[in-house]
C-alpha cells in the first residue's frame, strides 16, 4: 500500500482485528490480540471489566457522571496498551466497550425495565412490527475539534476548572464538573503512560516525544495534532462508548499545522506519510459504517476552505485505495472545480467513499431553524451525511417506515404481515369510495405512528444523561461549560431529536399505482388488489409484473408519483418539525430522509406493496427511486428528488445515484458527473452519493469474488467491499444496475 | 408540422458537450453495415417485438391496444409523429443540467436532416429558449437541407466513415462525395464541427490515415471523436425482423487508443475516444 511499509500494514491491520478471521465490521469492539498487547502493560480485558464493577460497588452514592468517570479512569489506568516501531500511533486493547458492559447497559436496563417499562415494551414492539426502529443515539454528535486542538486535553480541563471555581454550582453542575475533572485527568495520565511505553520501545521515540508534547499542552505539529485526534477518538468511541463518528472539518482544522510544518522545513512527504498512518487506523478499526471526516465549506470571508491540504488529503486517500474513513465534501458555488473533478474521478474509479453535501442547503435549513448565518456556515457534517451546528447534541436514530401505515389503512388498522392491531382502526376496504379518501386515511394512520414515536422517544430521552453522561464531549462544548450541564441534558446549543423517514419512493409509487389502476382505470378493485398483496401476488404474477413495470414511478420526473412524494413530505414536516422533544433535553424535533440499513431490515417485515414489490424485499433508499425503478436516468432522478424541499429536512436528505461506467467515461463523462452534482446543488438538493457500476460487472463479481477483492460499493452513506455483503444485498445492487440507462 | 422520431434520450453524455437530451429522427439514406440504430433506418413507423420481455398480460389482445399499453415493453413502436410544441417541454425538462454542464439538445437519428424543415423549426424554438443545439448528421443531405438548420445549430456532429469512395460504398451503400463536400462547406462558413469517426475493423480500419489527412487542414473542427464499433444492437435487428448485418470483429481498447493517437498526430485536433 502506498505510503505504508509492508510489515507495518500487517501489524496495523491486526491491531484492531484478526485479519485471519472473516471480517465483520460490527465486531470491531471485540479485539484481543495478545501478541500485540503485552500482559506487562496491564490487565486482561475480563479483569478490567470485573474490577470496574467491583470498584463501582463502593461508588453507588455518587452521581452517574462521576461513577462513569471513575470507571473510565480505571480502564485507562489498567487496560493493556502497545507502541511499536511498525506504527506511528499507539494501540489500546479495546475491550468491548467496557463502560457499556458495566455501567451504561445496567443504567439503560434500569430505565427501560424498571423506570419506564411500558415505553421499553412499546419500543420493542414498534421495532418488531417493522414500523419504527428506535435506537437510543449517543453517536451522531461531534466534539468541537477546534477547541480540542487549540487547547489540548489539559487546556480543556483547565477551562472547566476555571468555570467550576468561578461560582457555586447546583448538585448537577458539581457532578458535571467533577465528571470532567476525573475524565480529563485520566486522559492526561493515560497519555503519560503511553509516552513511557513509547520511550522504552525501540523505534518509537518520535511517538514518545509527540505524546509528551501533547500531555500538558496543545499540539504544535501536524503529527501531534493527528495524535490528539486519534487519542480523543479512540477513547471516546471505544472506552467512553460514544461513537463520535466524525473526525471533523479536516482541511480547516489541520491547515495551520500543515502550513506551520512546511514553514519549519518539514518535508511534505513526511506529512503525507503521517496522514496515511492516521487513515490506516480507521481502515483497520473497520467500523461497518465507516468513520466520517469532512472537507470544504466556506471561510468567514466567504472564500472556500478547500486548500492545498484538501488535495493532499484526497490524494493520499486515493493512492491508499482504502474506503474507511469516509469523506464528505461540502460543496458550494465557489468549490474549485478541479477539486470536485478529482473527487468525481475517484468515485468513477471505484474509490467512492465520498459524499457531496450542499453547503447552501444546509445553511438555509439551519437558518430556518433559527441559527445565524455564521453559525450555520460552520455546521458539522456527521454520520453518513447528517449535519448540525457545532456544539449540538443530536439524537437521530428513529427510523420510520412510511409504507406500513398504508398496510394499516388497507387492513382496518391491522398489520398486513403479523395481523396485529396497530393502534387505530380504519375503514373496510369496500368503504373507500375515492382515492382521496384512502389517501387521507393513510395520512391519519401515519400521523398516529408519528405521535406514538415522538411520545416514546421523548419519554426515554429524558433519561439519556442518566444512562450515559458525556464528559468527554461536553468539555468541548462551551455552552455546556457555561451552564454546567451535560450535552445530553440540555447543555448543547441544539438538542434535537430526528425522525428519519424511509421509503418515500415505495409509498409514492404504491399510492400512484392504486390511484391509477383501482380508482382511475378501474382495472382492479381495491379488495382484489389487497388480496393479491396479502398473498404476495401468488397466482397473480402478471399483476405483480404490471405494477412493477409501470413507469409512472417516483424518480422519473413523473407528475403523479412525484406530487404524492412532495405532499407526503409536507405532511411529515407539518406533523413533526418543531415539536418539543424530551423536556430534560429541551430541544425540538427535526426530520430526515435516511434509511441506513432499514431498507433491508424493515423491508423484511413489510408486506407486498402496490408498486409490485414483493413481501420482504428491499425497500427504497433515502430519496432514491424504488428498487430498479429509476428508468429515465440520472437527470430524472435528480429532478424528482429536488422537488422535495430539503431545507425542511434539516437532518439530511440524501440521493443515491447509480451511473453506468459507459456514461461517465472520458473527459465528457467526468464533466457530466460534475454537471449532475452542480445541478443537484443548484436545485436545492442536500446530499448526493454515486455508485458507478454495470450489472455485468456486478454479476461477474458475484460469481468470481476472488477477482473482485477491491470492488467497493456504496451502501447507504458508507462503503463496503462487495465481497463483504451478502447475496441478497448484492442482488439488490444488480437489480439497481440493471435498470440504469 | 410534424416529424417522425423513434427515441428521446436524456442524460446523453457523448453526443456533444455537457449533459444533453438527444432526439432520434427516423429515416436514414445510408445503410451502414454496423448500424446500431436499425430502428432509425426507414422513415415509416415499425413495430418491433422483444419476445423475451413479454409478461403475458394479454393487453395486446384487447381492442384499442397500442404499444404504449405494453408494460413489458415487448411490443415497441419505433416511430412516433410529434410536433415541435410537443417536443419542446420534454427537451426543456433538463434545462438546469444543460446550464450547469454546458450541454443542450442534440438532433440525431437516423438522419435528422431528412426532416430538415422540422429540425429548423425545432432548433429555432430551442434557440429562443437559449438552449445550446447540436445537429448530428451523416452528411448525406442536400446543401439546402444544411442551410435550413445552419442558423440555429451551434455545432455539427459530423460523421466521416471513409475517405475512399469505394470503401464508403462498401460500408454504407452510397458514395461519400456529397458528404465530404458538405463538410468543406460547413467549415468554410465557420461552423463549429465535431467529427465522429466510427472505427469498424475489417471495414474502415484502412481509412484512418486518409481521413485524418483530409481533416487536418480544416479550420473549425473543435474535436474528433473515435467511436469504437460495438455489437449491442443485435437483438434490435431480430426484434424488427431485419437481417443482421453487424460485423463480427470488435476493436480492442488498444486498437482504439492507437487509432486516436494516430489521428491526433496527423491532425493536431483534440481526439476523444
Ligand atoms: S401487451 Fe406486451 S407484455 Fe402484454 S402480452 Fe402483449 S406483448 Fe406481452
Amino acid at each position: 500500500m502506498e505510503y505504508i511499509k509492508e510489515q507495518d500494514l500487517d501489524y496495523i491491520l491486526n491491531k484492531f482485528h484478526d485479519t485471519h478471521k472473516p471480517f465483520t465490521g460490527f465486531e470491531r469492539f471485540i479485539i484481543r490480540r495478545d501478541e500485540i498487547f503485552s500482559e506487562d502493560t496491564g490487565m486482561d480485558p475480563d479483569s478490567v471489566v470485573e474490577c470496574v464493577l467491583r470498584q463501582d460497588e463502593h461508588l453507588k452514592n455518587f452521581p452517574h457522571p462521576v461513577r462513569k468517570a471513575k470507571a473510565f479512569e480505571f480502564v485507562l489506568k489498567n487496560t493493556r496498551i502497545s507502541c511499536d516501531a511498525r506504527d506511528r500511533f499507539p494501540g489500546l486493547n479495546m475491550t468491548d466497550r467496557p463502560l457499556h458492559k458495566t455501567l451504561v447497559n445496567a443504567w439503560r436496563k434500569e430505565v427501560f425495565d424498571e423506570i419506564i417499562p411500558e415505553i421499553g415494551a412499546r419500543r420493542t414492539r414498534l421495532e418488531k412490527d417493522g414500523i419504527v426502529t428506535i435506537w437510543p443515539d449517543y453517536d451522531h454528535s461531534v466534539p468541537v475539534w477546534e477547541r480540542v486542538l487549540s487547547l489540548g486535553f489539559s487546556g480543556l480541563r483547565e477551562e472547566c476548572r476555571l468555570a467550576h471555581n468561578a461560582h457555586p454550582w447546583d448538585e448537577e453542575g458539581e457532578a458535571f464538573f467533577e465528571g470532567i475533572e476525573v475524565t480529563y485527568t485520566a486522559i492526561i495520565d493515560f497519555i503519560g503512560r503511553l509516552a513511557d511505553l513509547a520511550d522504552n520501545t525501540a523505534g518509537s521515540e518520535r511517538m514518545g516525544m509527540a505524546l509528551r508534547n501533547i500531555r500538558y499542552s496543545a499540539p504544535k505539529t501536524f503529527y501531534e495534532a493527528l495524535m490528539v485526534c486519534y487519542i480523543y477518538f479512540i477513547l471516546c468511541e471505544h472506552i467512553e462508548g460514544l461513537q463520535v463518528r466524525s473526525l471533523g472539518n479536516f482541511d480547516k482544522i489541520f491547515l495551520p499545522f500543515y502550513e506551520n510544518d512546511l514553514k519549519n522545513g518539514i518535508n511534505e512527504e513526511e506529512i503525507r506519510t503521517d496522514l496515511a498512518y492516521y487513515f490506516l487506523q480507521f481502515t483497520a478499526i473497520g467500523h461497518a459504517m465507516n468513520n466520517p471526516v469532512y472537507l470544504g465549506g466556506d471561510n468567514e470571508d466567504g472564500s472556500t476552505i478547500i486548500n492545498e491540504l484538501s488535495y493532499v488529503f484526497l490524494d493520499v486517500f486515493d493512492k491508499m485505495g482504502i474506503y474507511n474513513p469516509k469523506i464528505q465534501i461540502k460543496v458550494n458555488g465557489n468549490t474549485p472545480k478541479t477539486f470536485l473533478l478529482k473527487a468525481l474521478d475517484m468515485i468513477r474509479r471505484g474509490h467512492n467513499s465520498i459524499v457531496f453535501v450542499s453547503d447552501a442547503t444546509m445553511r438555509a435549513a439551519l437558518m430556518r431553524d433559527g441559527f445565524s448565518e455564521d453559525v450555520a456556515r460552520t455546521c458539522d457534517v456527521k454520520g453518513c451525511y447528517e449535519y448540525a451546528v457545532q456544539g449540538a447534541f443530536s439524537c437521530e436514530m428513529n427510523y420510520l417506515n412510511l409504507v406500513k401505515p398504508l398496510e394499516y389503512a388497507l387492513h382496518k388498522g391491522y398489520d398486513g404481515v403479523t395481523g396485529v392491531f396497530a393502534g387505530t382502526s380504519s375503514l373496510n376496504i369496500e368503504d373507500y369510495v375515492s382515492f382521496e379518501q384512502l389517501y387521507d386515511e393513510y395520512k391519519r394512520q401515519l400521523k398516529t405512528v408519528i405521535d406514538t414515536t415522538i411520545e416514546t422517544v421523548n419519554s426515554f430521552e429524558n433519561y439519556f444523561s442518566y444512562i450515559n453522561p458525556q464528559s468527554m464531549i461536553s468539555a468541548t462544548f462551551p455552552s455546556c461549560i457555561a451552564q454546567g450541564r451535560d450535552a445530553m441534558h440540555g447543555g448543547a446549543v441544539a438538542n434535537n431529536s430526528t425522525l428519519l423517514c424511509g421509503f418515500i419512493a415505495d409509498i409514492a409509487d404504491s399510492l400512484s399505482m392504486i390511484k391509477k389502476y383501482v380508482f382511475d382505470k378501474k382495472q382492479i378493485s381495491l379488495r382484489e388488489l389487497v388480496a393479491m398483496l396479502d398473498t404476495d401476488f401468488s397466482g397473480n404474477e402478471i399483476w405483480q409484473k404490471k405494477l412493477s413495470l409501470d413507469r409512472e414511478k417516483y424518480g422519473n420526473n413523473r407528475d403523479l408519483p412525484d406530487s404524492i412524494a412532495v405532499d407526503i413530505s409536507k405532511f411529515i414536516i407539518s406533523s413533526v418539525v418543531d415539536r418539543p422533544n424530551a423536556t430534560e433535553r429541551g430541544g425540538k424535533w427535526t426530520c430526515g430522509f435516511h434509511v441506513a440499513r432499514m431498507s433491508y431490515d424493515q423491508g423484511k417485515k413489510t408486506a407486498a406493496s402496490a408498486n409490485g414489490r414483493r413481501f420482504g424485499e428491499e425497500l427504497s433508499k433515502n430519496l432514491s427511486a424504488s428498487m430498479g425503478q429509476n428508468r429515465e436516468g440520472a437527470t430524472a432522478a435528480i429532478l424528482s428528488a429536488t422537488k422535495i424541499d430539503a431545507t425542511a429536512f434539516s437532518s439530511d436528505a440524501a440521493l443515491d445515484l447509480g451511473l453506468l461506467p459507459s456514461a461517465v467515461k472520458g473527459d465528457d463523462g467526468l464533466e457530466a458527473m460534475h454537471g449532475l452534482l452542480m445541478t443537484f446543488v443548484k436545485r436545492g438538493g442536500h446530499a448526493m452519493h454515486i455508485n458507478v457500476f454495470s450489472a455485468d460487472t456486478l454479476r461477474n463479481a458475484q460469481s468470481h469474488p476472488e477477482k473482485y477483492r477491491d470492488l467497493q460499493i456504496r451502501v447507504c452513506g458508507w462503503n463496503v467491499l462487495w465481497n463483504n455483503i451478502n447475496k441478497e444485498e448484492q442482488d439488490g445492487f444488480i437489480r439497481q444496475a440493471e435498470a440504469l440507462v | 408540422m410534424t416529424a417522425t422520431i423513434f427515441e428521446i434520450k436524456r442524460f446523453a453524455v457523448h453526443d456533444g458537450d455537457g449533459i444533453r437530451t438527444t432526439v432520434f429522427f427516423k429515416g436514414c439514406p445510408l445503410r451502414c453495415v454496423w448500424c446500431h440504430n436499425p430502428e432509425g433506418l426507414t422513415n415509416a413507423p415499425q413495430t418491433a417485438r422483444y419476445a423475451h420481455k413479454c409478461i403475458g398480460c394479454g393487453e395486446c389482445k384487447k381492442e384499442g391496444f397500442t404499444p404504449d399499453d405494453c408494460l413489458g415493453e415487448a411490443t415497441v413502436l419505433y416511430g412516433k409523429e410529434v410536433t415541435a410544441e410537443e417536443l419542446l417541454p420534454i427537451l426543456l425538462e433538463d434545462r438546469d443540467f444543460y446550464e450547469t454542464s454546458g450541454g443542450g439538445v442534440t438532433l440525431s437519428g437516423g438522419e435528422c436532416l431528412m426532416q430538415a424543415d422540422f429540425c429548423a423549426e425545432l432548433l429555432k424554438e430551442l434557440k429562443k429558449e437559449g438552449i445550446h443545439t447540436a445537429v448530428d448528421t451523416c452528411g448525406f443531405v442536400s446543401k439546402s437541407a444544411l442551410d435550413k438548420v445552419i442558423p440555429y445549430a451551434d455545432v455539427f456532429l459530423y460523421d466521416v466513415k471513409a475517405y475512399d469512395e469505394d470503401v464508403h460504398i462498401k460500408c454504407t451503400g452510397l458514395s461519400n462525395k456529397q458528404i465530404l463536400q458538405n463538410l468543406i462547406y460547413l467549415d468554410s462558413i465557420g461552423k463549429d464541427i465535431e467529427i465522429r469517426i466510427p472505427y469498424v475493423p475489417d471495414y474502415n480500419d484502412g481509412q484512418i490515415e486518409k481521413i485524418a489527412c483530409f481533416l487536418a487542414p480544416f479550420k473549425n473542427i473543435k474535436k474528433i471523436r473515435v467511436l469504437p464499433y460495438h455489437n449491442y444492437a443485435g437483438s434490435k435487428y431480430e426484434a424488427l425482423g431485419l437481417q443482421n448485418t453487424l460485423p463480427d470483429r470488435l476493436p480492442t481498447d488498444e486498437e482504439i487508443k492507437r487509432v486516436a493517437e494516430k489521428i491526433k498526430v496527423i491532425t493536431n485536433f483534440v481526439v476523444l475516444y
